[in-house]
């Protein structure tokens, strides 16, 4: 069959207006993402939110158990949150570590999603002394 | 920096540019034309897209008889697709023979 | 010693930018003389970066902690293979191993095409200035170099680093990394010098395979190390750092099928171009990405000195090859057109948008978060359902695709013929189907669906395989094996090729299986207490500390039993590491070859009372991960090896293409 116009020019357009519209639909469902705060942003959130800071002790409880409790501050300022975690506690995981914890404040408390904490693994990049700590890399 | 290190860095430097100026040591006195690596003119880059042209063709009609004979296209197919292919690849045969000198 | 490795970057600093002025002036003149004096520059600076990795190599072996950088990531205790795998461990020594693979890939890629000056002329001053910005930021900016007065003993390495795993992954990763820098300049080399024949498909084709097949099996080296070092039983969890490893690779691919329609039509030209900018571009980013710190705030990507200088030259290196491409738009306008939306070419095209459209998803999973931070001041992560969601959505129809794809004719196919070729691979994939559902695994419809449409690809290869092998026996009257090698021998990339996608369909099979059909429990338990889950049970017998080198092992000992018979001892635990005052989990991973299955043991807490919380995890078909790796690595050798015959075809028409032009 011969065309005039080329159909390739045709496929791409619809391929990327399908493309697309299969993008809408999954953040019209499925949300956005879920913000990252620190303590002292978390006024203005409800819902769930992922709390990152520095861990300040003192750590008590099973995280297995009751619940791992805690408080996180601000990395560079001064407001803190209890926070009471549940489920598994990454090895990095200690005071004055940089965490993030997936949850939401109940009652002045931040719940925590089961198994949500992340530590921020001291980077390979950056020497430990140096007290500044990023994300793993290759 | 002690005296050693920077005789040696002196050496280096040396090899260095050297190894680098190899080609105009080895030839000093080529100028001009001799100069110039090979490169291809208008005529012969046309002759070498007309060259391609034909070896797609002739690879088109080698890859539709593989497919004929391991029976993904069909008699019919084949027909219809070997007649069109093999003008094809008449016509590239035919441009470089007219745009030869 | 320091200052022979800072010397020695200086020098190459100063090569790569002799290679690129003298490179680029020669390409501009024709001056033959200049333009190997340029490339000799190349080969040297080669040769003075191997100087600064050896220095640096020896000063790791040697515990010379006057190197702040050997101080930084080793101990005396350290093992000597970790000892040189750190080098690879930190910032700067990461970057002069890119510098390393950058100088020795230019080097190679040059010396082989020396004969071809026309060819890479452009080329050389293209890869110089790669060399210039890597050696500019070793010298300049962050040296593996730096001294110190010698303390008395190092901060030892990141204890997840040490890991066998560790020492290949990373530098398979790099050869695939960089190895994108060669087809790259080649692509602005052909543009630069007007010149898109097809000598340069065939190189940038052939070397594109090689930095693919690295940064595929760096991947899955890295999903390894990850499987059994973070041990959750996770092999990828869309970390930008793994995305950054993705992404290029998924353009890579998307180019070595269009490259095809390139080859057999003529068409696609600007397509391709943009596919291999992608692809380094991608490759750059992926770098800065996890360089500059920007990941964790785009503000602290300032605080750092390197983040600007990356983003400075990821900007300079796309708005360049846009600017390179849009220039020669005229030149890569092709003639012809696609013939049907039902040939072997739409189906590359379909292909190449799925693969583009992954690809791009994933970028903007991974740029979403920095984005949202810089307007509106929060940082809003998307989660793993979003990169599953579209995996399902682009991947299963791309695996479909895989099966489809060889069973089509090139330019057009019939309907008719088309379900003739479709019947078998089609029965088969519904009988698979049919005994996968009664064998249970309706439970998971992506499962199923990645199941059956597995089974039609593995069938379709198969077939092809048959066919050609028959094909090949009837026309030269030999026996199976031999017309399976000849045939296999005559058409080394489409075979390779379909090796390949056998692999791809194992490891679809085997990331389905574990992610859609696995099984997991946890909980407390005190000695003789157990644990059950997919049709294992573990029992907790006791608790052991062990000092071994340079970490304590603590280890749980762990009885297993399948279906009322003890079939092992595992012993999951943690290792603490002395000198770098942290803990590593050591999962207990139990592998059923038979079942083609695994069983993870995860000792999560151990209590004061010698209790301990454990974690059971069974994960189905997780080794077919690793089996692709193998015979993933066995299509790209299959694909690459050397065709002598299209050798000689290109040389001799370049060579009376030639002589035409000379009366």
């Amino acid at each position: 069959m011969a065309r005039r116009r080329n159909p390739a020019r045709l496929l791409i357009a619809l391929s990327v207006a399908a493309v697309l519209a299969v993008f809408l639909l999954y953040s019209a469902v499925a949300g956005g993402g879920t913000p990252t705060v620190q303590p002292s942003e978390l006024p203005g959130h409800t819902g769930k939110v992922a709390l990152a800071g520095q861990v300040i002790g003192p750590v008590k409880g099973d995280a297995h158990g009751a619940g791992l409790t805690f408080i996180i501050r601000d990395v560079a300022g001064t407001t803190r949150v209890p926070v009471v975690y549940t489920g598994t506690v990454p090895d990095m995981f200690k005071v004055d570590q940089h965490v993030t914890v997936t949850g939401a404040m109940v009652d002045g408390t931040f719940v925590s999603v089961k198994d949500s904490m992340v530590t921020k693994c001291p980077s390979r990049y950056v020497p430990k002394h140096d007290g500044e700590t990023t994300t793993n890399g290759s | 920096m002690t005296a050693l290190a920077l005789v040696i860095g002196a050496i280096v430097a040396v090899a260095c540019v050297l190894w680098v100026a190899g080609p105009f040591l080895r030839e000093p006195t080529v100028a001009g034309a001799a100069d110039l690596f090979d490169d291809l003119d208008p005529a012969a880059s046309q002759a070498l897209v007309l060259a391609e042209e034909r070896d797609r063709a002739l690879g088109a009609l080698k890859e539709l008889e593989f497919d004929h004979r391991t029976g993904k296209i069909s008699d019919n197919d084949y027909r219809d697709q070997v007649g069109p292919l093999r003008r094809e690849a008449a016509d590239a045969l035919r441009q470089i023979e007219a745009a030869q000198p | 010693m320091s200052e022979v490795g800072r010397a020695a970057l200086l020098v190459c600093l100063a090569l790569a930018l002799y290679a690129t002025v003298a490179g680029a002036f020669a390409a501009r003149e024709r001056r033959r003389r200049l333009a190997v004096s340029a490339q000799r520059a190349l080969y040297a600076a080669f040769a003075s970066a191997v100087v600064a990795a050896i220095v640096l190599f020896s000063a790791l072996l040697r515990h010379d902690f006057s190197f702040v950088y050997v101080a930084d990531h080793t101990s005396s205790k350290l093992p000597w293979y970790f000892c040189l795998s750190a080098f690879w461990g930190g910032q700067e020594g990461s970057l002069l191993l890119w510098l390393l693979v950058l100088t020795g890939f230019a080097a190679a890629a040059v010396f082989l095409q020396r004969r071809a000056q026309d060819l890479i002329a452009w080329v050389v001053p293209v890869l110089g200035i790669c060399g210039v910005f890597f050696a500019f930021v070793l010298v300049a900016v962050t040296s593996p170099f730096a001294t110190q007065v010698r303390p008395a003993e190092g901060f030892g390495l990141n204890p997840s680093l040490q890991n066998p795993y560790m020492i290949a992954h990373p530098p398979a990763l790099y050869l695939g990394y960089v190895g994108l820098a060669i087809p790259f300049a080649f692509a602005m080399g052909a543009l630069l010098s007007g010149r898109t024949d097809e000598r340069w498909i065939i190189v940038t084709r052939r070397w594109t395979l090689i930095a693919w097949a690295f940064l595929g099996i760096g991947q899955l080296l890295g999903s390894h190390w990850a499987y059994e070092e973070i041990g959750w039983g996770g092999y990828f969890a869309w970390d930008p750092v793994e995305n950054a490893a993705l992404m290029p690779w998924l353009a890579a691919t998307a180019f070595l099928h269009s490259v095809m329609v390139q080859e057999k039509k003529g068409m696609l030209k600007v397509w391709n171009m943009l596919l291999v900018a992608l692809a380094f571009n991608l490759s750059i980013f992926g770098t800065f990405l996890t360089r500059s710190g920007v990941l964790n705030s785009v503000h602290s990507f300032t605080e750092g000195p390197l983040g600007p200088w990356f983003l400075g030259f990821l900007c300079f290196s796309v708005i360049g090859s846009l600017a390179l491409i849009l220039w020669r738009l005229p030149l890569l306008r092709s003639k012809t057109k696609l013939e049907s939306l039902i040939s072997r070419e739409a189906t590359f095209l379909y292909n190449n948008l799925l693969l583009v459209a992954l690809c791009l998803t994933i970028l903007w999973g991974v740029a979403f978060p920095m984005l949202s931070e810089l307007v509106r001041g929060t940082t809003v992560t998307v989660g793993q359902p979003y990169y599953n969601f579209f995996l399902r959505s682009f991947g299963l129809p791309l695996l479909l695709l895989m099966g489809i794809g060889p069973l089509i004719a090139w330019r057009r196919a019939s309907l008719k013929s088309l379900g003739r070729t479709f019947v078998i691979p089609a029965i088969t994939a519904v009988v698979a189907g049919i005994a996968l559902l009664i064998a249970g695994a309706g439970s998971s419809t992506p499962g199923m669906i990645a199941y059956t449409f597995s089974a039609f690809v593995l069938a379709s290869i198969a077939l092809e395989f048959w066919r050609g092998t028959r094909a090949r026996r009837t026309l030269s009257n030999v026996r199976w094996l031999r017309a399976l090698g000849e045939l296999v021998s005559r058409n080394r990339r489409r075979y390779g090729g379909y090796v390949v996608h056998a692999a791809i369909v194992l490891l679809a099979a085997g990331i389905a299986g574990s992610s859609a059909y696995g099984t997991e429990t946890e909980g407390k338990l005190k000695p003789g207490q157990s644990l059950s889950s997919g049709g294992y049970t573990v029992t907790y017998r006791s608790l052991t500390r062990e000092p071994k080198g340079n970490h304590v092992e603590l280890r749980a000992r762990v009885d297993v039993y399948r279906g009322g018979k003890q079939v092992g001892v595992m012993a999951p635990g943690k290792n603490e590491y002395l000198a770098e005052q942290q803990v590593s989990n050591e999962m207990a991973i139990r592998t059923d070859f038979l079942r083609a299955e695994d069983l993870n043991l995860i000792l999560d807490q151990p209590n004061e009372d010698g209790s301990i919380f454990l974690k059971m995890v069974v994960k189905p078909l997780v080794n077919l991960i690793w089996l692709a790796g193998f015979i993933f690595v066995l299509g790209s050798v299959i694909t690459l090896w050397p065709d002598a015959r299209e050798q000689r075809r290109l040389v001799e028409r370049y060579q009376s293409a030639r002589a035409h032009g000379r009366p």
